[in-house]
């Protein structure tokens, strides 16, 4: 059986459906075309009114090149101490985000209970609620509870709400991979459970935990939505952009927007770059 | 528990449940629980409260000028400044300040007025007013302590238009959802079985770079398509259907189609990667299995491809729902501010403007199981556990 049937269906995508594909393969490649011009024109037109000397911002109503409105950027005091709180909050999340989310990563990875659903559900959960929900309920929570008005603290802490999660979906995923091995002869051979946490467990951990506190920050830097709600009164950068988007609108903003443009580009580079020596390792190991 | 203990030791192992306890108790629980609390607290006489508090303050001012008066009557009739002539209206009452009262009575000075019939009359006004005040800020006392009370007031007393705008906005992104996913599996179908890993390597790029881009900075750069001078329109006129000099602009702006435009191009790849995660994990083999034996592309991508990617569909649908749901800078920015017809700028305008603090949370938690429920959907339509929506 198997003699007669395999010969023609072998033969056949040699001969008809090769130009079928061809034809599939070609009106998928126009609609990746299409698909990326969609992605990158309205960015493009952002990016090219920022050098445009009109005083609003526009790509059609061309006056002039100019670099005033970057000049003016670092003369603008709330952007600047907008980018100080930015980068206050961001670390405040750092080191809140880290050992939360370690913690979480830890105890789930190793206990063996059937609660361990029901303790990773509430962990996860932040990432599922959205993010004006943790904002108003952190605000809520702060005021309520110990009088501390909404600002700079509670935009941190409803931040580090849900980035530990992310930071404890990425050490759980490190974790599954750990090979146990190691720290069942280190505490077979007598070693406490803290020098082999801190020796084997730690140093393991360790590359996450730099790519965790790189993407907490990004993500801290660049949140708007929970940042809103909880900041009360101050401001961070980006909910200064924010507001200078609704009222008074100025081509600053486009000048910021280039930079961040510039500066995502150069880290989506270096992720490229890393992610091509990783699969080169992993191809070759 | 144990096998905590065993590997970490008891001083590591409290550590790390003393951390999550917090992170759990202080972050996560009782935040909420505290919103729920809210959200079922009702001010039955906030009105009334409001109201007495209003004509407390006005009874004090009137109280003040008329001390004001008095003195200036004791100060005897060779003073210059006489009282000026009080208006009955309690709106004139407002300005208290003593300087407000004094500077205009001294240009209208001329009628001396130190007749012992007025100071009596103005007596006789103070006490009663004493006397209400002292009223009034018992009934105050009573409103404030009897008045709040656990009932669904919150959310029964949603107006009409708030329900609709809660209604469409869940189907706004509802609809962002499901064209995010219709125009996004082509292309993480295409990166996931594209042969070259150099191709690869350049769409993946090109969907990071936008992806990683600032979610405000996205949604602006469509302000610049659509303003009134904007692409779009420039685009109509030179097609020759609008005349711009004419005025004939259309403003997209501040409408809800420009706001799901952009909000469709603001969340559409957090479609991508999800689908595109799980589509790389397919053996290529059965696609290829699929079709040698004959399947038609749509039967292979019906069959084959799509049950394998249900998982990512689900995660990319959770995440795009609950952005679109949840999002307010979209219709702030493209609204401008002017347009509460999202439901995320209600929830702002409960908190920041009529500083409703109970309904504000009301109207969160109903955001809040609204997308609990589209989760739990979307894990029962696709039969995914809770672990592959997160990870």
């Amino acid at each position: 059986m198997t003699a007669e049937t395999a010969t023609p269906a072998a033969a056949v995508p040699a001969a008809r459906p090769s130009s079928g594909r061809d034809w599939s393969d070609a009106i998928l490649n126009v609609y990746l075309a299409v698909f990326f011009a969609y992605l990158f024109l309205p960015l493009l037109l952002m990016v090219a009114a920022a050098f445009n000397a009109s005083p609003t911002p526009s790509a059609t109503d061309w006056q002039g090149f100019t670099l005033e409105w970057f000049r003016q950027l670092p003369r603008d005091q709330r952007f600047v101490q907008g980018l100080g709180h930015s980068l206050l909050i961001a670390t405040g999340v750092i080191v809140l985000a880290i050992p939360l989310g370690l913690s979480g990563a830890l105890i789930l990875t190793r206990l063996r209970s059937r609660s361990t659903t029901t303790l990773y559900t509430i962990l996860v959960s932040p990432i599922l609620t959205p993010g004006i929900v943790l904002g108003v309920t952190t605000m809520i929570f702060w005021r309520d509870t110990f009088g501390v008005e909404a600002g700079l603290f509670t935009a941190t802490v409803a931040q580090a709400t849900f980035i530990a999660s992310y930071c404890m979906l990425m050490f759980m995923a490190r974790l599954q991979r750990q090979d146990r091995v190691l720290e069942e002869a280190a505490l077979d051979l007598g070693a406490s459970p803290v020098l082999v946490f801190r020796r084997i467990t730690l140093p393991f951990l360790m590359p996450t935990i730099l790519t965790a506190a790189f993407i907490s920050f990004l993500q801290s830097i660049e949140n708007y939505n929970t940042t809103f709600f909880a900041i009360g009164s101050s401001w961070t950068l980006v909910t200064e952009i924010g507001s200078r988007m609704r009222f008074g609108l100025s081509p600053m903003v486009n000048a910021i927007g280039v930079l961040f443009v510039v500066l995502t580009v150069i880290a989506a580079l270096i992720w490229a770059a890393a992610r091509r020596r990783e699969l080169a390792r992993l191809a070759a190991g | 528990m144990s096998d905590l203990i065993r590997i970490y030791g008891k001083s590591l192992t409290t550590i790390f449940l003393g951390l999550t306890a917090l992170w759990i108790v202080a972050l996560i629980v009782v935040p909420q629980l505290r919103m729920i609390e809210r959200a079922f607290v009702v001010d039955r006489y906030s009105d009334e409260a409001a109201r007495v508090g209003v004509e407390i303050n006005r009874s004090y001012t009137r109280v003040f000028t008329i001390d004001q008066e008095l003195d200036r009557a004791a100060a005897g009739p060779t003073a210059p400044t006489a009282p000026s002539p009080f208006s009955p209206s309690p709106s004139s009452a407002k300005p208290s300040t003593p300087s407000a009262f004094a500077t205009p009575s001294a240009s209208s000075g001329g009628a001396v007025s130190t007749d012992p019939d007025r100071t009596a009359t103005l007596k006789a006004e103070k006490a009663e007013l004493q006397a209400r005040i002292a009223e009034l800020e018992v009934r105050e006392k009573e409103v404030k302590a009897g008045g709040t009370g656990y009932a669904l007031g919150n959310f029964t007393s949603m107006s009409a238009i708030h329900a609709k705008i809660f209604l469409s906005t869940l189907m706004y992104a509802l609809c962002v959802t499901i064209l995010a996913f219709l125009a996004c599996y082509p292309v993480a179908y295409a990166v996931a079985t594209s042969r070259s890993s150099e191709r690869v390597a350049l769409l993946m790029l090109g969907l990071v770079i936008p992806y990683a881009i600032n979610e405000l900075l996205r949604i602006f750069s469509w302000i610049m398509i659509l303003e009134k001078h904007g692409v779009l329109n420039r685009l109509l006129d030179s097609l020759g259907l609008i005349d711009l000099a004419a005025g004939e602009g259309m403003r997209f702006v501040a409408s809800n189609g420009a706001v799901f435009a952009v909000m469709v191009y603001a969340y559409i790849l957090f479609m991508v990667f999800p689908i595109y995660n799980t589509i790389e994990t397919l053996d290529r083999n059965q696609i290829e299995a699929a079709r040698d034996l004959g399947a038609s592309t749509w039967r292979i991508h019906w069959r084959v491809v799509l049950p394998h990617a249900k998982p990512g569909i689900a995660v990319g649908a959770v995440m795009t729902f609950m952005l679109s749901a949840g999002s307010i800078a979209a219709p702030e920015i493209v609204g401008r501010g002017l347009h509460p017809d999202w439901f995320s700028q209600v929830i702002y305008q409960r908190f920041f403007e009529s500083n409703n603090w109970n309904q504000g949370s009301a109207y969160a938690l109903v955001l809040l199981v609204a997308c609990v429920v589209f989760v739990l959907g979307v894990m029962g339509l696709f039969k995914v556990g809770i672990r592959d929506i997160a990870k």
